[in-house]
C-alpha cells in the first residue's frame, strides 16, 4: 500500500502548492517506548493536512518534535528548503511554525489584546502601551473577519472565541504553518462552522495547516490530505477526496492483534441486571447515557480520548455531580450523591489516575487496603491493626502484590503493584460492581496479564465489571459486551461476537 | 550513621525525634552553664507554666496540620475563651464549673466554625483561620468591654481549678501537676491520632484527600473534626493559661499561634499534611518553653527567642521538605 500512496503524492505533487515542510524518517524513543518509528510528513502551502491515528499513535509526539519540545533521535526536518531543528517552541514560532493547542493557554484575567501580545508587549518607554496593542489586535481580527472586542477579558469569551484568539495570535506571529490539535473538541456546531471558514481562508492565503482530529466527518469536510499513524509508525498518506471513511479507518486499526480476542460472551444467558443506568446526564461530557450491566459480566467501554467514559463512571460513582438520570441496583432505584453512597451500594471505582485518585501513597499497604472498609476493622474505638494486617497479607498473597511487608509505604511500590493495592481495597470492601478505569495504563506487560486474569477471576466469583479502556486489544480481549462512546454520548453497543476494531472505531468517530 | 538510623528502636521512635530530644538536652545544658540561676526550681516551674498552655495549643493544631490545613486562630481563641469564662465567673457570678465548660465550648465553637468553612465550603484554611483569629480577638474584647479579666487565685474562693496546673503544699513547695496533665493529654492525642478511625482518616486526608473521598469516606466530616479537636484543646488551653498566669487581656494571643505551629513543625509534623507526631510536638513545646525561659534567665529580651525559634523552624522545615523530596 505504501508504494501506491507515495506514487500518488509524486504524481499529484505538481498541481498542489509548493512543499513548505518535510519531516522524513523521524524517530524518537523514550525509555521503554518507541514513540515514533521513522515517520514521514510532507506539507504544502495552501493545504489542510489531516494527521490521524488512535490514542497513543504518536501524533502529538510528532508535533512536539516539530516544534522543539522533544528532540528527535533520527530523521530530518526541512522547512522552506533548509534543514532545521527548532530548539524550543519559541524558536519554531519565530520561524513561523505554531501550534494551536487543544487546551488553550490563555490567561483569563487579561484582555484579549494582552493575551495576543503576551511576551512581546508593545511599549511606550517603560510602560505597556495597551492602546496600540488594542489597535493592532483589532486590525488582526478584521483581517480574519472575526468579531471580537480586543479589550474584553479573555475569561468572558466562549471557548470557541478563545480559540479564535489563539488563531489570531498564531497569525500575528506571521505563521506559515499552523498545527491545530483537536480544535473542535470543545466547540459547538456553529463555532465549528466559523472555525472552518477561518481555516479555509487561511488555506487560500497560502498557509499550510496540520489538522489533528478524531472526527471522521470533519476530516472529509476540511482536509485535503490525510496522513495516518499507528503505534508510533507511519502508515501512509492519502488524498481525502478520493478515499472513503472506511479506507482511513482500515489504515488506523490495521494492526495484528497479538492477543486473542474473546470470541463469545461468558455471561450466562438471562443473568440478572445488577446495574442499570438510564438517561444519565452530567456536565458537558455525559449526555443521555443508558446501559445495563449483568451479573458476572465484563462490560467494555470503548472510545477515543475525551469521549466521556471516565466522566460517566465518575457520575455513577458519585464522584462528580450528576445533572439527571436514574441508577438502579438490582432493579431498585438508588440515590447516589457521593462516593460514600456508591460504596454503600457496593460499587467500587478504580481510577485511571491511581496516584491521585486511587491510593494514599504516603500510607502503608495495610492502611490502604482497609481504607474503604475501616468500620469492619475496629475493636471498640480502636483500629484492630492485627486484623488489618492479616487481611492485607491475605490480599498481598492472593493478588501477588510485590511488597516486602504490608507496612511498606505504597509510594515505594511499582505502578502495577499500586494498582493491586487499589484492587485489594475494593476486594476487602467486597464490592459487587467494580469500575476499572484504564486498569492497565502505565503497567508493564507481565503485571498486565496478571490483572486480566484477576478480572476474569472476579467475574467468575460473580462480581460485575465495567472496564473503561482506550486500548482496542484490551477491549476485545476482556469484554463480554462493548459500549462505545463519542463526545459524551453512547454511539454504539455490541456483543463481543459482533465487535471488531473497524466496527468500534466506526462508532467511536461518530458524531451524534 | 546508617547503622544508627536502621536500629529498631531508633526507627520506631524516629530519628528526627531523637535528634530533637538531644537538642532539648543540649539547650538545657547550655543555659545551665551560661546562666547560674537557670537551674533553680522556680525557673523550671516558670518554663513549665509556659509549656502547659502552649502544649494544648500545639497538640490541637497538630491535628489540623495533619489534614494539610493550618489554624492561625488558636492563640486568640484561647484568650477569647479565657476572657468569656473569666468575665462570667468574676463579674456575673456564674459557678466555676459552668464557666470552665463555657470557656472550653467557646474554643469548640471556633473549631467548629473553622472546620465547617474549610471542609464544607472549601475555603482555604489559612485565610479562614486568620478571619476567625480577628473574630476571636474582637469578640473577647467586646464581651469584657475591653477590660482585662483575672481568674481567682489559688487561695481565693473558686481557686481550686488551679490544682490542674500546680499544687501548693503546706510548707510552700509547689508541685507542677500540669506536667502530668499535659503528658496524659499528649498520650490521649497520640492514641486518637494513631489508633482510632478519626486519626487514620485525618492523616489519610492530609496525604491524599481525593483518594480517601473516592474510597467512600465522608472526608468533610473527618476534616472538620480535626478543627473541632483543635478548637476544643484551645479552650482547655485557656483554663490552663489562667491557672498559671491568672490574668488575660483582650486583643492578644497571636504570638502563641506561631509558637504552637513552630512546635509542631519542629516535632516532624509535615506542613503539607499526612505526617504528624504527637511526641514530636511535645518535645517541640518543651524546646520553645525552655528557650523562652532561658533567654529571660540570661537577661535578654524575648526578641532573641524569636530569632532562635525562627532559625530552628527553618531547619525543621528544610529537613521535612528534603526528606519528602528524597522519597519522590
Amino acid at each position: 500500500m505504501l508504494e501506491v500512496v507515495e506514487e500518488k503524492i509524486s504524481k499529484e505533487g505538481e498541481d498542489v502548492g509548493e512543499v513548505i515542510l518535510t519531516m522524513k524518517g523521524i524517530d524518537k524513543s523514550f525509555p521503554g517506548v518507541h514513540a515514533l518509528d521513522h515517520v514521514n510528513l510532507e506539507l504544502r502551502k495552501g493545504e489542510v493536512h489531516a494527521l490521524m491515528g488512535e490514542n497513543g499513535a504518536g501524533k502529538s509526539t510528532l508535533m512536539k518534535v516539530l516544534t522543539g519540545i522533544y528532540k528527535k533521535d533520527e530523521g530530518t526536518i526541512t522547512y522552506e528548503g533548509k534543514e532545521v531543528e527548532f530548539l524550543n517552541p519559541r524558536e519554531a514560532q519565530k520561524a513561523g511554525v505554531v501550534i494551536v493547542h487543544q487546551e488553550l493557554n490563555m490567561l483569563n484575567h487579561l484582555t484579549v489584546a494582552q493575551n495576543i501580545f503576551i511576551g512581546r508587549e508593545m511599549m511606550n518607554g517603560k510602560l505597556i502601551n495597551d492602546k496600540q496593542m488594542n489597535q493592532e489586535s483589532k486590525k488582526l481580527f478584521d483581517r480574519l473577519k472575526i468579531d471580537i472586542n480586543p479589550t474584553q477579558k479573555m475569561g468572558e469569551l466562549t471557548v470557541g472565541k478563545q480559540q479564535m484568539c489563539e488563531i489570531a495570535k498564531a497569525i500575528s506571529h506571521e505563521a506559515k504553518v499552523i498545527v491545530f490539535d483537536e480544535p473542535t473538541a470543545a466547540l459547538t456546531e456553529s463555532e465549528i462552522e466559523e472555525l472552518f471558514k477561518i481555516i479555509r481562508d487561511l488555506r487560500e492565503k497560502g498557509l499550510a495547516i496540520v489538522y489533528i482530529s478524531h472526527r471522521m466527518d470533519e476530516i472529509k469536510v476540511i482536509t485535503d490530505q490525510v496522513t495516518v499513524m499507528r503505534d508510533g509508525g507511519y502508515v501512509g498518506t492519502i488524498d481525502t477526496a478520493t478515499s472513503t471513511k472506511e479506507d482511513i479507518i482500515n489504515m488506523m486499526v490495521g494492526r495484528v492483534i497479538y492477543e486473542d480476542p474473546k470470541t463469545k460472551s461468558n455471561v450466562k444467558p438471562g443473568a440478572e441486571v445488577v446495574l442499570k443506568v438510564e438517561n444519565l446526564n452530567a456536565g458537558r461530557m455525559v449526555r443521555d447515557v443508558s446501559f445495563e450491566l449483568h451479573k458476572g459480566e465484563i462490560l467494555g467501554f470503548s472510545g477515543l480520548m475525551g469521549a466521556g467514559r471516565t466522566e460517566t463512571a465518575r457520575a455513577i460513582f458519585g464522584a462528580d455531580k450528576l445533572d439527571s438520570g436514574d441508577i438502579y441496583i438490582h432493579g431498585k432505584k438508588v440515590n447516589i450523591k457521593n462516593p460514600e453512597d456508591a460504596v454503600k451500594h457496593g460499587i467500587g471505582y478504580l481510577s485511571e489516575d491511581r496516584k491521585r485518585f486511587g491510593v494514599v501513597v504516603g500510607k502503608s499497604v495495610a492502611e490502604n487496603s482497609t481504607l474503604a472498609d475501616l468500620d469492619n476493622y475496629m475493636k471498640g474505638p480502636f483500629i484492630d491493626k492485627k486484623k488489618e494486617e492479616q487481611v492485607a497479607d491475605k490480599y498481598v498473597e492472593q493478588l501477588k502484590t510485590k511488597t516486602p511487608t504490608v507496612e511498606q509505604l505504597v509510594v515505594n511500590l511499582s505502578g502495577g503493584n499500586q494498582q493491586k493495592v487499589v484492587i485489594a481495597k475494593w476486594l476487602v470492601r467486597d464490592c459487587e460492581i467494580l469500575i476499572f478505569d484504564e486498569p492497565t495504563r502505565g503497567i508493564d506487560v507481565g503485571a498486565k496479564s496478571e490483572i486480566y486474569s484477576l478480572m476474569n477471576d472476579l467475574v467468575n466469583m460473580g462480581k460485575s465489571i465495567i472496564m473503561i479502556s482506550s486500548e482496542m486489544t484490551e477491549i476485545l480481549r476482556m469484554s463480554d459486551r462493548i459500549i462505545v462512546m463519542c463526545e459524551g454520548r453512547k454511539t454504539g453497543e455490541m456483543s463481543i461476537e459482533e465487535a471488531s476494531q473497524e466496527n468500534i472505531m466506526n462508532h467511536a468517530t461518530m458524531r451524534d | 550513621m546508617e547503622k544508627i538510623k536502621n536500629n529498631a528502636f531508633v526507627k520506631k521512635v524516629g530519628f528526627n525525634r531523637i535528634v530533637l530530644f538531644i537538642v532539648l538536652l543540649l539547650m538545657y545544658g547550655i543555659f545551665a552553664i551560661l546562666s547560674p540561676t537557670f537551674l533553680s526550681y522556680n525557673r523550671i516551674l516558670s518554663a513549665l507554666n509556659y509549656a502547659y498552655f502552649l502544649g494544648f495549643l500545639a497538640l490541637g493544631v497538630t491535628f489540623v496540620i495533619a489534614t494539610g490545613g493550618i489554624d492561625f486562630s488558636i492563640g486568640p481563641v484561647m484568650f477569647c475563651a479565657a476572657l468569656v469564662g473569666g468575665y462570667l465567673l468574676t463579674i456575673k457570678g456564674v459557678p466555676l464549673l459552668a464557666c470552665i465548660i463555657i470557656a472550653i465550648l467557646v474554643g469548640t465553637a471556633f473549631g467548629f466554625l473553622n472546620g465547617y468553612l474549610v471542609a464544607y465550603w472549601n475555603l482555604p484554611s489559612f485565610i479562614t483561620s486568620m478571619a476567625s483569629m480577628m473574630l476571636a480577638k474582637g469578640i473577647g474584647s467586646v464581651f469584657t468591654k475591653t477590660q482585662s479579666v483575672s481568674w481567682p487565685q489559688a487561695v481565693q474562693e473558686n481557686g481550686g481549678f488551679r490544682k490542674l496546673v500546680k499544687i501548693m503544699t503546706s510548707n510552700g513547695t509547689q508541685i507542677p501537676t500540669g506536667v502530668l496533665v499535659l503528658i496524659v493529654m499528649s498520650i490521649i492525642c497520640a492514641i486518637i491520632l494513631n489508633k482510632t478511625k478519626a486519626g487514620r482518616y485525618i492523616l489519610c486526608i492530609g496525604s491524599n484527600k481525593e483518594a480517601v473521598r473516592l474510597s467512600g469516606v465522608n472526608v468533610k466530616k473527618w476534616e472538620m473534626l480535626a478543627y473541632v479537636i483543635c478548637g476544643t484543646l484551645s479552650g482547655i488551653a485557656a483554663i490552663v493559661y489562667v491557672g498559671a498566669y491568672t490574668t488575660v487581656q483582650p486583643g492578644l494571643g497571636d504570638t502563641f499561634n506561631n509558637e504552637a505551629i513552630a512546635s509542631c513543625v519542629m516535632g516532624g509534623t509535615s506542613m503539607s499534611g499526612g505526617i504528624a507526631s504527637i511526641g514530636g510536638t511535645f518535645i517541640g513545646v518543651m524546646i520553645i518553653s525552655l528557650l523562652q525561659e532561658g533567654i529571660l534567665a540570661m537577661g535578654f529580651q524575648k526578641d532573641y527567642q524569636y530569632v532562635i525559634t525562627g532559625l530552628i523552624v527553618l531547619v525543621a522545615v528544610y529537613a521535612d521538605v528534603r526528606s519528602r523530596r528524597r522519597k519522590n
